[in-house]
């Protein structure tokens, strides 16, 4: 019993040295499997040539197989073959990693165009939008201020003319013979600043007129004075005199005859002339 | 009971005998091997598909290769070494499969440089017109 199981022992220690004495793997297969090495532990090749990768595998490790002297042939078809089959899965492992590359690139040209494209359709559309914004504006813009200055002209009841807008202030604003005007306040005179406020660029003349009683020289000093007046009740409410020129033209100027009451009450006024913008 | 001995000797003798023929025609055939056709025939094959993939002109090296194990293994076949004609045989289809690999790698290479220079080209159209606004 004894015996048996150290002849066994001795057995296969013999068997053990005879295996690591063996003949080692033919010349080239070291050189693949280290090729074959370098692949496995790429990750990109492992992903995207799995099966070849195995297929190379088997081919190793059968070149590696220990063969005797007399069968040198079959280990250099051996190595032959493992090491087409490692260059062949290198080969297929980078084709199918540039073509997943060319998926991302494709991906990514297409995402430049599109952006190219949105960019150029919004950037037409913003200026058309634009383009057409400001015009509507301007109109708009204009429409509606030519709507509200008509307006402010029709609440005036002023006459539009070469000169400008005239405003003709009746004598009913005066006392016979006086320049004071009348009750204090007077609504034509306040739709009158209101008017002058809202254009603020508008030059205005004041221009004094009377009928023909009395001399010349006591008429001009009295339409001058009217004018006068209208003038101190203007920059009362706080329009600048720097635009308001004052004239008196006394009887020089009539509208109407003086020879009948209702004429001569025509011509007793006082004009205040808008002038146009240039 | 001596002639059933003699009639189980007799049948023994034929068995012997067809054992032996059988083993004879193994030999035979052993002897005077046949082309590795199926071999042969797949190394063309898969040569003539590498130059249909345009190996010549991208991986030409590698299909001379194939074509030149091929002519080995013809040779190996005109001199009756049929197991060196089956071996070169392999090693021809293999060289031209590999052939194709690389016709493949190097024609997927060449689209995405064209690829990267179209989005190169896009991504300077787009600088420009960045620059334009």
């Amino acid at each position: 019993m004894n015996r048996k199981a150290t002849a066994a022992v001795v057995l296969s220690s013999v068997l053990l040295t005879a295996c690591a004495m063996s003949p080692t793997s033919p010349d080239g297969s070291e050189d693949v499997r280290t090729r074959l090495t370098t692949l496995q532990q790429n990750p990109e090749m492992k992903t995207h040539a799995r099966t070849e990768l195995r297929d190379a595998e088997a081919a190793v490790q059968l070149a590696e197989q220990p063969l005797a002297d007399n069968e040198a042939a079959l280990a250099d078809y051996r190595v032959y073959m493992a090491d087409r089959m490692v260059e062949i899965a290198r080969a297929k492992g980078q084709t199918r990693l540039l073509e997943s590359e060319r998926e991302r690139l494709g991906e990514q040209r297409d995402a430049a165009r599109l952006a190219a494209r949105t960019r150029e359709a919004d950037r037409a559309h913003a200026e058309a939008e634009r383009a057409r914004g400001s015009q509507a504006d301007a109109a708009a813009l204009s429409a509606r201020e030519a709507e509200e200055m008509q307006r402010r002209i029709d609440d005036l009841e002023a006459e539009a003319t070469e000169r400008g807008l005239v405003l003709t202030l009746g004598d009913v604003l005066f006392a016979t013979g006086s320049a004071q005007i009348q009750g204090g306040t007077n609504q034509n005179l306040e739709k009158l600043v209101t008017f002058l406020d809202q254009y603020p660029d508008r030059q205005v003349l004041i221009e004094g007129h009377t009928d023909n009683v009395g001399s010349a020289m006591f008429n001009e000093t009295l339409s001058r004075q009217r004018a006068e007046s209208v003038r101190r009740f203007l920059t009362d409410r706080r329009i600048n005199s720097d635009r308001l020129t004052v004239s008196g033209f006394g009887f020089d100027r009539p509208i109407a005859s003086n020879d009948s009451a209702m004429g001569r009450q025509q011509n007793r006024r006082v004009e205040v002339i808008i002038e146009n913008r240039e | 009971m001596n002639t059933d001995t003699i009639r189980r000797a007799c049948r023994r003798t034929g068995l012997f005998t067809t054992l032996m023929l059988a083993t004879l025609t193994l030999v035979a055939c052993a002897s005077a091997p046949l082309p590795p056709t199926e071999s042969l025939n797949g190394a063309r094959d898969t040569i003539a598909s590498a130059e249909q993939a345009e190996a010549r002109r991208y991986a030409g090296a590698e299909l001379e290769e194939a074509n030149r194990q091929l002519a080995e293994a013809d040779k190996a076949v005109a001199d009756e070494r049929m197991t060196d004609a089956d071996r070169l045989a392999k090693q021809a289809r293999v060289a031209a499969e590999l052939a194709m690999a690389r016709t493949e790698a190097a024609k997927a290479a060449a689209i995405n440089r064209e690829l990267e220079r179209d989005a190169e080209a896009l991504d300077e159209e787009m600088q420009r017109l960045g620059d334009q606004q």
